[in-house]
């Protein structure tokens, strides 16, 4: 017993040290984003302003997460919180604010900032029935692949910003002025250059890109895992297959995240070609450049 | 390396609830052990998670300490039938335990089939994650434990083959919310098989077991890894240690008395 204590004693004294001495002060901004797509933002809004970190990457799917300290510490440092909200992050983030005891960006203040407060959105459940399924209670949380949505974020999070750091405000408003140059410009383009993806016929592999179809004017023809995380029965499958054989599709998409065992298997008894879509933005890379990217991926499918 | 991780606030309470569930797990692990049953508490939590998922296939609208009762008592129907397997199939225990953890895993993907909400709740009780605990959830634990460590060591020689079971249950429930299946099964398993041998097994078990958490949540703070598997892997590191370096100093005692 007294070694276990003697064991505990050195370990605090350990780790006491050890965190006294990497304490750090910056006048900047730490802005802790749950999605790789809201950390770019607020890094192109911020400018130099602030040091933005993403608590999940382009590779993760953000429903769950793995808990490591560098995450905790980051959070109980953070002035400001920018993250999806409608449910997305449900699994880990309440978790992870009570476990910060960060008061600053508790729910209802004003740095915790959820993107989908500011915007409508989609297939939001007239009924809400349990057998449903996973359905989101809010609506399709995934906004960010929509353009125009993106916009409306970019703004609100801009008002936010002004409120918590008003020393910075004129570099915000600045920045947020370009943004929406660069952004109308570039949705132009892209309109312009998936014109001829309109009314194409899609399959998906989940329903996850419910705001990308609306804008493009892609039609979703079936989903291919109706419910998220479960294994679709063989019955499902078999109406699929017969449902595309009378109305073809074009093509199938699914999230490079994500595994694409069901929609090989799909495009292997249809041979339809099958896509891969970059659901959110690498490292370093800003929005224009993954929406450049995720588009291009698109159309060369579809050549 | 990365050393703002490193936060008594952040490790503290990890540590501490990882000391509390050593505490009942290193003596049920050696029991465990014994009777050659080791994947019993993966056969009990999944049932237990298949209790919940049960109830809401029913149509039980059930949160928090309702969850905890119908968790609770599922593994402690399982303890039940798992002992009377014992008294009349000893000799296919093992396999039998094997076959309930599969039948028990299936049975709630065929029942989530219908209702993929109680999968969020399958998944809260079967993936707990050691690093989100807070100080103040430290407390319900810690009286679960002084409870089983009271039965425990003040009763161990009339605990029954029953008894045994039911004692089981109630700590896997527990701990198994708190800190994941692996997490739960390395505290168990491997602090015992490293102790083996040992002038006292129960003690440097749980010095195996301690150890292997202290280093397991510094190590994944400095190398940014998730804590719960870092820490599975110290333990067994440790165990490994500890056992070569008995293997060492048993054959310098071996060849002593020769020189």
């Amino acid at each position: 017993m007294f070694q276990q204590w003697k064991k505990k004693y050195w370990l605090a004294v350990l780790l006491l040290t050890l965190c006294s001495s990497s304490s750090t002060a910056y006048a900047q901004l730490n802005i802790f984003a749950c999605e790789p797509e809201w950390a770019a933002l607020a890094r192109t809004l911020t400018g130099d302003a602030a040091r933005v970190y993403s608590a999940t990457t382009a590779q993760q799917d953000p429903h769950h997460i793995q808990a490591r300290p560098s995450l905790i510490a980051k959070v109980r440092r953070a002035d400001m919180l920018v993250c999806t909200g409608a449910e997305l992050e449900v699994g880990w983030l309440p978790l992870l604010l009570r476990k910060s005891g960060n008061a600053k960006i508790q729910p209802g203040q004003v740095a915790y900032f959820i993107a989908t407060d500011h915007v409508s959105l989609l297939e939001k459940p007239t009924v809400l029935d349990r057998s449903l399924g996973d359905i989101h209670a809010a609506g399709n949380p995934h906004i960010h692949l929509d353009p125009y949505r993106v916009q409306q974020v970019a703004v609100a999070l801009v008002s936010s910003l002004v409120i918590i750091d008003p020393s910075n405000k004129n570099n915000y408003l600045e920045n947020l002025r370009i943004f929406t140059l660069e952004w109308r410009e570039a949705i132009s383009q892209w309109e312009k250059q998936t014109e001829r993806l309109r009314g194409k016929r899609i399959v998906v592999s989940h329903n996850s890109w419910i705001y990308l179809e609306r804008w493009l004017g892609l039609e979703r023809l079936a989903v291919l895992e109706p419910r998220p995380g479960i294994a679709p029965s063989s019955s499902h499958l078999g109406k699929l297959l017969t449902q595309l054989k009378l109305r073809p599709a074009d093509m199938i998409l699914h999230a490079s995240y994500q595994n694409d065992k069901s929609a090989l298997w799909l495009s292997k008894k249809t041979g339809l070609p099958v896509v891969g879509l970059a659901f959110s933005p690498a490292d370093k890379e800003n929005l224009i450049q993954w929406f450049d990217r995720l588009l291009q991926q698109l159309l060369s499918a579809e050549s | 390396m990365s050393f703002e991780g490193l936060d008594f606030a952040i490790l503290g309470p990890a540590f501490f609830v990882g000391l509390l569930i050593l505490s009942t797990h290193v003596p049920l692990g050696q029991e465990v052990l014994k009777r050659g049953i080791i994947f019993i508490d993966l056969a009990i939590a999944q049932i237990a998670g298949l209790g919940v998922i049960a109830a809401y296939r029913f149509g039980w609208d059930i949160h928090g300490w309702e969850v905890q009762l119908v968790a609770l008592n599922t593994a402690l129907i399982a303890a039940v039938a798992l002992n009377t397997l014992e008294k009349h199939y000893q000799e296919f225990q093992e396999a039998l335990i094997g076959a309930i953890f599969v039948l028990a895993a299936t049975a709630s993907i065929l029942i989530l089939s219908g209702n993929p909400h109680g999968g969020e709740s399958l998944k809260d009780l079967l993936v707990g994650q050691i690093l989100w605990i807070t100080w103040e959830q430290l407390l319900p634990t810690a009286l679960v434990t002084g409870f089983i460590f009271l039965i425990l060591f003040s009763f161990r020689q009339r605990l029954n083959h029953l008894g045994f079971y039911l004692v089981f249950a109630l700590a896997i429930t527990n701990s198994v919310q708190l800190i994941g299946v692996y997490l739960v099964f390395a505290s168990l398993i491997i602090p015992a098989l490293g102790s083996i041998g040992s002038k006292n097994t129960l003690l440097s078990a749980y010095l195996i077991g301690a150890a292997g958490y202290g280093l397991g949540l510094i190590l994944s703070s400095l190398l940014d890894l998730p804590s719960g598997a870092v820490i599975v892997w110290c333990i067994a590191i440790m165990a490994l240690l500890s056992t070569l370096v008995r293997g060492i100093s048993d054959k310098s005692h071996d060849s002593s008395p020769m020189s």
